[in-house]
């Protein structure tokens, strides 16, 4: 017997097979910044995220079953729209150099979700209801915004280190042999007229000393935006993530009151939904303070994106409840 | 007494100063987020038993007592509720409006990070009309306002927008006082209801009689194996509410039925059993005419024995003799486990219509199974609030992360010897300065070039924002 594949999981190949590709592509572009990959890995991304659309489409219209109510479905949801966000960020603002990061954990998400491809499966009663065709995307949408700040944060978190390093260190050995003109004459011959490389200089003065001198890491590291627009990126993307994620419990609210009797009952899966709102809420009340914007705010949207995975994945897999649809 | 009033006042300005704290605030919602765990780990709403039976027995002993049982109940849950709300509001009032309503009043407009001075041919008059007109051609809301004889210039923009967070905060609070509603005036419970038989909801004393009671379950065969599909649960009920008039209604998962302003839910269904006794062969109608649920009882009159309808077994595996995974009824049987003086003195599974025999003559059969259904119903007249509070919460979200208030600080000063003037601009954001910098350029580049002559280009101070 030939394996038979059929259009819907051969578009599933497809798409998995531009991410992995495109997540090689963007990854080498990050630490090499040759213009080339970016323009390989980008049409990569958008390529994979198109063709996951266009299966999720195929599958509904195959099956006539709404394809988000298992692992499988949703999984492949939240991958297409991390990209998706994570495209319409890079465009944007000009955040390729990222998309590596971003399309490999989409692609081992996507990946993780064909191992719950159990073929077509009707729903459940509880899942028979239109509340499951606005709730589900708004909720795997907030997650996908949610990686994306993640990804952004962890940038910033290597580039605050990166700074802290620099600064820490006795500046290299040009400064020891007592040069340290050389250090003034380079800071002083950045004009202050709002360049990039400026705004490097004012953010992160260690990195930007250490690149004037040579260093190759540290002038690989200028080539990251700076350490206050990494940060608005993440803020951006939260922006996203916890309207999307409010109005995600809400309609789960409503739905759990026409299926269940009672808006909310606790099950395991609201409390930790409720959980990662509170902890994204807590990165909006922090990022409005001068002292937390920054080291301790991203450090808080790595811990919030923590908490929504566990919500996402962790409450399905190992606590049973009523959310706890895997069979 | 001046000295208790002012006591009583320091007392209520350290309360102020504590709930005021944002950092107080994530404290409280850190301790929130503790007791919500425990609710999470600690099954809720069991009886004191089971506790016993999974914990040792001190922690079960103080898990009952500090209510861990029932957590969400617990005065500890309800009372940091409170705080939150309460600190919600102090803040509110001494943080947020202030912080986001700033009055107009001048600045140091080189003390702030984003600045610039442009140099503009006219007499003064001239420039600020020219001023104002650029701004207010691009959305700003100008005002003026003389301060010791300075007149100064502020631009707004989105100002509305600042009222987002109140929105949002004025959201949580109609949510809570929604829930609180319910607390106070709510109801819930459920019913289980035999195929043919009536039962009265206790608060509401509407009268259910169960039709009928349908479920279907579809095999499907997936990659892992069999699986059994429940597809749909359906209950037809006679419903006599206040008007007193029967009325038929369908009840499925996902749509409830409303009697009187309570919502009646489909929820679970099972198995009733009527089973024949017999005693020396003779049938005894006392005990053979009622339907047991599973978890029901009949003691057996003269001995030590009980016996328990433990479960119904759908379908037993031809080949094995045990229960199979299928949830229809094809080959059915009951579990059922004889008590001698209390203590269980084995398990059997009965197929229906084959007799075990108990001793002293007296025999059961499960003789016939009749399907119940099972209702929830919740009454909550808070949930019309609920659902506002969450519209205005979601609205308050999106206009404080979606419309960026932003102020501009606008001066105009005449140079003493020639026909120019320089207009110094400062710009203010409630996200800090980083956030509108870009703009911010692009706004001033306009700006100078729009001001004609072409005069001398901008001079941005660096931002020591960063
Ligand atoms: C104990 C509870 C809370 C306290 C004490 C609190 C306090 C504050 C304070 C002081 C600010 C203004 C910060 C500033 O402008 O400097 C703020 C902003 C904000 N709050 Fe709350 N808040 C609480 C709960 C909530 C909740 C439940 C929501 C959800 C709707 C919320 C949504 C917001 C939003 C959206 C902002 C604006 C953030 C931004 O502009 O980036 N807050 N809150």
């Amino acid at each position: 017997m030939g394996s038979h594949i059929s259009v819907d999981e051969l578009m599933m190949i497809v798409a998995l097979a531009c991410y992995t590709l495109g997540a090689l592509a963007l990854l080498m572009f990050f630490f090499t910044r040759e213009d080339w990959l970016r323009n390989l890995g980008a049409p990569l991304a958008i390529a994979g995220c198109v063709t996951q659309f266009a299966q999720l489409i195929v599958r509904y219209e195959l099956t006539h079953i709404w394809p988000l109510l298992n692992l499988y479905g949703s999984l492949s949801l939240f991958s297409a729209m991390s990209v998706a966000i994570f495209i319409g960020f890079a465009i944007r603002y000009k955040l390729w150099f990222a998309g590596g990061f971003v399309l490999a954990m989409a692609a081992i998400f996507l990946a993780y979700g064909v191992t719950w491809n159990e073929g077509t499966m009707p729903a459940v009663p509880s899942l028979q209801s239109y509340w499951a065709k606005v709730h589900v995307p708004i909720v795997v949408s907030s997650y996908a915004a949610f990686l994306v700040a993640f990804v952004f944060s962890c940038i910033y978190l290597v580039k605050y280190y990166a700074e802290r390093h620099y600064s820490s260190r006795p500046a290299g050995p040009l400064v020891a042999a007592g040069t340290p003109a050389n250090f003034a004459g380079a800071h002083a011959s950045v004009s202050y007229s709002g360049t990039e490389q400026a705004k490097i200089t004012r953010d992160t003065p260690a990195i930007a000393a250490a690149a004037a001198m040579g260093n190759p890491t540290a002038t690989w590291l200028t080539s990251l935006p700076t350490l206050a627009q990494l940060d608005i990126v993440v803020y951006r993307a939260i922006a996203i993530g916890l309207p999307l994620i409010s109005i995600g419990i809400i309609t789960g609210a409503a739905w759990a009151k026409e299926a269940w009797g009672a808006y909310w009952q606790w099950d395991p899966k609201e409390t930790a939904a409720l959980a990662t709102w509170i902890v994204y809420l807590a990165y909006m009340h922090l990022h409005t303070r001068n002292n937390w914007r920054g080291l301790r705010t991203n450090w808080v949207s790595i811990l919030g994106f923590a908490t929504a995975i566990f919500c996402y994945l962790g409450v399905n897999i190992w606590i049973s409840g009523l959310h706890s649809y895997k069979m | 007494m001046i000295a208790t009033r002012s006591s009583l006042d320091a007392a209520y300005d350290n309360v102020v100063r504590t709930f005021g704290n944002v950092l107080f605030a994530v404290l409280l919602f850190l301790v929130w987020g503790v007791f919500t765990i425990i609710g999470v780990v600690v099954d809720q709403g069991k009886d004191a038993s089971a506790y016993f039976s999974a914990y040792p027995a001190p922690i079960a002993r103080a898990l009952i007592r500090l209510g861990f049982d029932n957590i969400y109940h617990s005065p500890w849950y309800v009372g940091i509720i409170g705080l939150i709300l309460l600190s919600l509001a102090v803040c509110t009032f001494k943080r947020v409006i202030p912080a986001r309503l700033p009055p107009l009043r001048p600045v140091k407009i080189d003390k702030i990070p984003l600045n610039a001075s442009v140099s503009v041919r006219g007499d003064e008059a001239g420039v600020r009309a020219k001023v104002e007109a650029f701004f207010r051609n691009r959305g700003w809301h100008i005002r003026n306002r003389e301060f010791d004889g300075v007149e100064w210039g502020f631009a707004d923009k989105h100002n509305w927008a600042r009222r987002g967070v109140l929105i949002a905060h004025l959201g949580f609070v109609i949510i809570a006082a929604g829930t609180t509603i319910y607390w106070a005036k709510g109801f819930s419970g459920d019913a289980a209801i035999l195929t043919g038989q009536t039962a009265e909801i206790p608060q509401t004393h509407a009268i259910f009689h169960l039709d009928s009671f349908r479920y279907t379950i579809a095999p499907i065969a997936t990659k892992s194996g069999m699986v059994y599909q429940p597809i749909d649960y359906v209950s037809h009920v006679t419903v006599t509410g206040k008007s007193g008039v029967p009325k038929n209604y369908t009840v499925r998962v996902n749509h409830p039925i409303n009697v009187d302003g309570t919502l009646y839910y489909q929820s679970s269904y099972g198995f009733g059993m009527r089973f024949l006794v017999t005693h020396d062969g003779k049938r005894v109608p006392a005990l053979s005419d009622r339907t047991l649920k599973e978890g029901d009882t009949i003691d057996i009159p003269g001995t030590q024995s009980t016996i328990e309808y433990t479960r119904f077994v759908p379908t037993v595996d031809r080949v094995s003799g045990q229960p199979s995974a299928d949830p229809r009824v094809n080959d059915p049987a009951t579990v059922l486990n004889l008590f001698v003086g209390g203590s269980s003195a084995g398990a059997a599974l009965v197929p229906l219509h084959s007799a075990i025999d108990l001793g002293r003559g007296w025999q059961i059969t499960p003789n016939r199974y009749v399907l119940y259904s099972g209702f929830q119903y919740r009454y909550d007249p808070g949930i019309p609030l609920v659902g506002i509070g969450a519209l205005v919460l979601v609205a308050g979200l999106i206009i404080s992360f979606y419309f960026l208030p932003a102020r501009l600080y606008v001066r105009v000063e005449a140079e003493a010897h020639a026909q120019t003037c320089t207009v110094g601009l400062a710009a203010t954001t409630v996200k800090g300065y980083d956030i509108f910098e870009t703009q911010f350029r692009e706004l001033i580049a306009e700006f100078t070039s729009s001001m004609e002559p072409p005069g001398p280009s901008a001079h941005f101070s660096p931002a020591e924002a960063y």
